[in-house]
Parts: C-alpha cells; structure tokens; sequence
C-alpha cells in the first residue's frame, strides 16, 4: 500500500473517531446544550471529511453553513428558551431505548452498507472540486435547482417569522 | 484510499440518526438527529461525485446544505412555538392532532 494511502486512512480513523464521538455524545445528553456541543464535533467532523474528499468548495460550505449557521442558530434557541430540568422530557429508561433501537436498525444498516458496496469500489482521478468546477456547473445545468432552492430559503424565512412571532390575545393560533 | 469506508461510515451515521428520532423525546435532539441524516447523504453525495468523477453531486450537496439551513430555521422555529404554548420540551406532551379519545 502506498504511503498516502496510509495517511489518509490514519486522518480518515481519526475524523470517523471525532464523528461518532460527537454522535454517542449527542444522543447521549440530558442537557441539550452539551448535544449541540457533540453536534458541532460531528459536524466538523464532516466538513473534515468533505476535504479529504479533495472537495473543497463543500468542506467550506459545511464549515460556513451547518457549523457557522445552522448550530449556532441551535445553540442561540436552546439558550434563550433556557429549559430548567422540569420541562425536559423524563426518560428512564433512555440507555435501554438507545440499545433496542441500535440492535433494531442494525440490520438496515448492513443492507445500506451492502447495497452501496455494489458501487465501483475505487475512486475516479478526478480534479480537485473548487469553486470554479462548483459554479460552472451549478449555472449552467444547475440553474433550475438554484432558483427553487432560493425560493425555497425565502419561503422558510417568511415562514420561521410567522411561526415564531408571538401570538396576540384572542387570536387562535 | 477505497470509498468502502465512507459508504460504510454513511451507513452507520444514518442509522444513528435514525436512533435518535426514534429513541430520544427531547424535541432538540430528535431536530439535531434529522440534521445528522441529512448530513450522511451530503457524504454520500460527496463520495458519490468522486466515485463517478462528475462534480455534480457536489452541486446536489450544495443544494441540500441550503435545504439544511432552511430545515433548521422552521423547525426551531416551531419549536420555539411549542415551547411557549406548553413550556415544555417533551414530544410526548404535544398530542393535540391525536383524535379525541
């Protein structure tokens, strides 16, 4: 095996280990701050992934989007809605649901696995994925989806204010 | 380097985050597990792109990392709703499209 072959299998453990470090942490926590806190690991984790992918629009993308915008914005709720011990959820028996619904999935996962190792089982040389591959091809074939996305993010945005605005006496939601 | 492991690490983060819709109750963690679902096929999509040597399923990630934003936006959104008409995090409280029984 060559060497860089071990490298990026050596970065790639290291990255799988922070991922499902950050995973177990999230779905682990009573206090949801310390989820989300697991949540930016594994989230990180995965922009990591996307570079050793040679992907580097994405790998930014995600660091931009899901850790710059889409935690914090989780972080930033579960702090001001500051849920005291009372409101979150009772669950006894958490670590017993966790491992039953492990030992459920686990099957689904082997047939996931299964099905995707069909595919070709090496990677094409491909150039690295920079912005100027990313944007070409994002307006000319893409255009289509690009403007529903925008639409779609204007869409959410009216709705996130509607939805959240406070509601006014006698007005039924 | 093989693309097995990301297929296999594509697998086990979905499944995980199936776990924990299924598993926990706390609004928070079930919203950050549908995150994570998302997140495995944007790795997927990656793989993918490098796989076949087309740079759009890059595009495709980049699409769905916009449907991600949007997504996080609405639902806390609806949580913060939920929030402030029953003061509580629980999924289980929240029975109000259940017929009545």
């Amino acid at each position: 095996m060559p060497e860089t072959n071990t490298l990026e299998f050596i970065i790639f453990s290291i990255l799988t280990l922070f991922m499902l470090g950050g995973i177990i942490a999230m779905l682990t926590n009573k206090q949801t701050v310390f989820s989300a806190f697991g949540f930016l690991v594994a989230m990180i984790g995965l922009a990591g992934m996307f570079a050793l992918l040679d992907n580097r629009f994405l790998a930014i993308a995600q660091i931009m989007v899901s850790v710059g915008a889409v935690v914090v914005l989780s972080m930033l709720t579960i702090l001001t809605i500051n849920a005291q011990e009372e409101s979150l959820p009772d669950e006894p028996y958490k670590y017993l649901w966790l491992i039953g619904t492990t030992l459920l999935v686990l099957p689904f996962t082997a047939l996931l696995y299964k099905v995707l190792k069909t595919l070709p089982d090496y990677f094409v040389g491909l150039e690295t994925i920079n912005t100027k591959v990313v944007g070409e091809l994002l307006f000319s074939d893409w255009v289509l989806p690009f403007e529903i996305v925008s639409i779609l993010l204007l869409t959410a945005m009216m709705g996130a204010i509607i939805i959240a605005k406070k509601q006014k006496k006698g007005e039924n939601s | 380097m093989s693309p097995d492991p990301f297929f296999l690490l594509v697998a086990i983060i979905f499944s995980l985050g199936l776990v924990g819709v299924v598993s926990r109750k706390n609004l928070f963690i079930v919203y950050m597990s549908i995150e994570l679902m998302l997140s495995s096929i944007n790795l997927l999509l990656a793989t993918l792109s490098k796989v076949i040597g087309d740079a759009s399923g890059s595009v495709m990630a980049l699409l769905i990392i916009a449907v991600i934003a949007a997504e996080a936006a609405l639902f806390l959104a609806i949580i913060i709703h939920l929030y402030n008409t029953k003061k509580t995090l629980s999924s289980d409280d929240f029975t109000d499209l259940r017929e009545v029984n």
